[in-house]
């Protein structure tokens, strides 16, 4: 049976912000429509609202012209309306069968068999008696979609369900959404992934500062018109100049990195030795857990490796810790932008206090000086275009993009002679993906050196001068960025030789 | 004094009198805890019950009504503490302390014109074969009703937990109020249920502590037990049968200590009072050491306070 689902005048306003203002829509079984937007575009308040866990100003869902009152989600669950959220819905102390069973109104023996015929009609194995916990992110979204597809869905929401996949898994999950396509499922997929709406989706509509945009087939788009849509600017095509000087001083410089470690999750680093000079970006592809993780502790500090020598402006620093070697004018930005760059409790000024230098006197005889932290933070807030000028704003309010605006401007003010950044543009937006790289690329142009360690190769291709591919702890010989193309990038990071 | 083996019967009879208060008040905290509701009022709940119980006693000279009224006493007060961090969302901590504070004074208040009263006798069950089987007898028969509810509430709280819908549902919300509630389960009267139900578990302990065990009212008879529940409950890492397991090794440490200093050990007094205290912590720590399953059991969201989004 066809399911027509239509969104009409819906607005939703927080103190301070328009989420929703005035958003109509409508979607058909049958087809796969998008929903893509800048983190901030009021796409996740509009999905709530169609799941039921918060409630609009004004508007009506309309299912099959029946007028939903969508006033909790237990509301949406009976009108076949499931939802898979970004941030998992599961209880990660329960087993996966308890997780599923919790609201299924049947006995557990036929849960069961339910479960396992969803299983083999889509090629999905999961453990069900191991606690969420011990899952990895696909298997937990897979259990969120089992979670919908037990109670026959008519729609099905996603709301960026990729942000936390692995590639094998991004493709494992279009594979499976486009048979619910097929069954006449109706699927909405959130995202700000401009690629993944041209392989995926038949439709997609722009939303842009609470408002619907633009509505069209994703076959009239490229990823240059729906980036100018979501934006709603041209973006600059950014490139950078290469510049290789030969003749410029090492200012970085690492000999026999080793690092072995027990825990089976760690991958063990074996002899690097590379070197950065003044001006240079440096980057280091790789797929993810191939030591990324393990090197950048190592560069910043929070792992001291035995044996391993790391000059620093002439100086050695292999044994001083991150506050050290700020001091020496060094700076990080780590992938975790929540639990490592910035506490998200405290803050904006606090954070910005953390990173303090001795010559910043943001303490002064044990006392906090509050109006020197804050009139700094208000120079970093201005300097870095982060979209508040509240610097007593708690950090964990920023979105993705301003949070890492207000990171690189935190690490960057005090103008450090070398950043190292590990995936600084991961989960953001094209808007604030263009700002981070018009910044990396400025600190090049100002004779300050870069390390950047990504998962992007696109992103290492704009920025780097020379590149590095590290696959299981080792190092690939460093290559000048004009010699290196996507392809080749790719079979050094599946671990093969261009040889 | 010999340690014949029907004197060993009597003192393990006597262990597990002693430990019944703290199984009942321990096992309803354990539950409020899993549903992720860090109650400290324990102490407070337990000695209303007390109080209330045995005044009812007085009045009423009807223990059933007293034993009945003991843990409407109990869930009256962990209504207000249900009130305080529910609906106007304040802290866990800070309210529970309160209501121990509360309680104890309370308490006080009024027990004034019930000291010195005598109590009465509490029915017991299975007198007969107490006397006539050696050892066992002491050890199974002739306790009060509420001792054997005590007994099997560990078990019923685990087969609760394990195997019931609602166990299950309680458990979901200790581990991730936000994700219950976006599954439509209705989070704060899950919490409240489950606040209430502590609540009558330690009037109920505190009950049999001035009825059963030490039938008279002194004023702040429950002398930290309720402190102690709520450690086991940790200790145990919210599991009920070692809490079961806790209890008796304090009961008993208490119990066995009492009589090595009346033997005269030369251990000094001190430390031997102390050793209960040391003794529960060092076989709950070492029996509960996987930290996998301590994690597993660990109410995530304890002590957090949960507001739905509007």
């Amino acid at each position: 049976m066809a399911t027509d689902l239509r969104i009409s005048n819906i607005s939703k306003i927080y103190p301070g912000c328009i989420a929703n203002d005035n958003v109509s829509l409508q979607f058909k079984s049958g087809k796969i429509y998008a929903l893509l937007g800048e983190n901030g575009a009021g796409k996740s308040t509009l999905v709530k609202i169609l799941s039921g866990v918060i409630s609009p100003d004004n508007g009506e869902v309309f299912l099959n012209e029946k007028n939903l009152k969508l006033s909790s989600p237990l509301n949406a669950k009976k009108n076949k309306i499931g939802m898979v959220f970004q941030h998992f819905n599961l209880f990660e102390t329960l087993s996966v069968f308890e997780n599923l069973s919790i609201d299924a109104n049947e006995d557990n023996k036929s849960l069961r068999v339910r479960i396992n015929e969803i299983f083999k009609k889509y090629n999905f194995s999961i453990d069900l008696d191991v606690p969420v916990l011990n899952l990895s992110a696909g298997q937990k979204q897979k259990v969120e979609i089992i979670r919908c597809l037990l109670r026959s869905p008519k729609v099905l929401i996603m709301d960026e369900p990729t942000s936390v996949l692995t590639e094998q898994e991004t493709e494992e999950l279009f594979i499976s959404l486009k048979k619910f396509c097929d069954e006449g499922i109706l699927i909405i997929y959130i995202t700000h992934k401009l690629k993944e709406v041209l392989s995926l989706c038949d439709e997609v509509a722009v939303m842009r500062k609470g408002k619907v945009v633009s509505v069209s087939q994703t076959q009239n788009e490229r990823v240059e018109t729906l980036a100018n849509k979501m934006v709603g600017q041209k973006l600059a095509k950014i490139k950078k100049k290469i510049n290789i000087s030969k003749n410029k001083d090492e200012i970085f410089k690492v000999k026999h990195l080793n690092f072995y470690s027990d825990d089976p999750f760690e991958t063990n680093l074996v002899n690097l030795n590379f070197s950065v000079k003044k001006g240079e970006c440096l980057g280091i592809a790789g797929i993810s857990g191939n030591g990324q993780n393990e090197l950048f502790q190592i560069l910043s500090g929070e792992i001291i490796a035995p044996d391993t020598s790391i000059i620093f402006r002439n100086k050695e620093i292999a044994k001083l810790n991150p506050k050290q070697r700020r001091e020496y004018l060094m700076a990080f930005s780590p992938e975790d932008r929540i639990s490592q760059a910035a506490v998200p409790e405290l803050k904006i000024y606090e954070n910005v206090a953390l990173n303090n230098f001795k010559s910043s006197n943001f303490f002064e005889k044990g006392l906090v000086n509050e109006k020197k932290i804050k009139e700094h933070s208000k120079k970093i807030l201005s300097d870095f275009s982060v979209n508040t000028d509240n610097v007593e704003l708690k950090s964990q309010f920023l979105s993705g993009g301003n949070l890492q605006k207000l990171i690189l401007g935190r690490e960057l003010i005090t103008a450090p002679e070398l950043l190292i950044c590990y995936n600084p543009t991961w989960g953001l937006d094209v808007g604030a993906i263009n700002y981070i790289h018009e910044t990396l690329i400025k600190i090049n142009d100002q004779e300050k050196s870069t390390i950047l360690i990504s998962t992007d190769t696109e992103e290492l291709l704009k920025l780097s001068d020379r590149i590095a591919v590290i696959y299981k702890g080792k190092l690939s010989k460093i290559m000048p960025s004009e010699e290196v193309t996507p392809g080749k990038l790719g079979v050094l990071m599946g671990g093969g030789s261009i040889d | 004094m010999s340690l014949d083996i029907s004197f060993i019967g009597i003192l393990i009879g006597s262990i597990m009198a002693s430990s019944v208060p703290l199984i009942l008040a321990a096992s309803g905290e354990l539950i409020t805890e899993r549903s992720g509701v860090l109650n400290l009022g324990v102490e407070g709940m337990m000695i209303i019950g007390a109080i209330s119980g045995f005044a009812l006693m007085v009045i009423t000279d009807n223990l059933f009504i007293a034993i009945v009224g003991s843990m409407l006493s109990g869930v009256i007060i962990s209504l207000i503490f249900g009130f305080l961090t529910q609906s106007l969302l304040t802290n866990h901590v800070a309210t529970g302390l309160a209501l121990t504070i509360f309680g104890i004074g309370l308490s006080a208040m009024l027990g004034k014109n019930f000291v010195g009263i005598p109590g009465k006798e509490f029915p017991i069950l299975f007198s007969s074969l107490r006397e006539s089987i050696p050892f066992f007898g002491p050890i199974l028969f002739g306790h009060s009703i509420v001792l054997y509810f005590a007994f099997a509430l560990p078990f019923l709280t685990n087969y609760f937990l394990k195997k019931t819908k609602l166990g299950l549902v309680v458990r979901a919300v200790g581990d991730s109020p936000v994700s219950a509630s976006n599954q439509g389960i209705n989070v704060v009267l899950v919490r409240y249920c489950c606040i209430l139900y502590g609540g009558a578990m330690c009037g109920l302990a505190g009950a049999y502590l001035s009825l059963i065990y030490t039938p008279q009212w002194i004023e702040n008879m429950t002398a930290g037990r309720g402190w102690i529940a709520l450690a086991l409950v940790v200790f145990a890492t919210w599991s009920p049968i070692k809490v079961l397991i806790g209890a008796l090794i304090f009961g008993g440490i208490t119990i066995l200590q009492l009589h090595m200093q009346a033997i005269g050990f030369r251990i000094p007094v001190q430390f031997l009072s102390a050793l209960p205290y040391l003794m529960t912590i060092i076989v709950l720590v070492v029996i509960s050491r996987d930290s996998r399953k301590i994690k597993l059991n660990t109410p995530t969201s304890l002590g957090r306070i949960f507001y739905k989004e509007k």
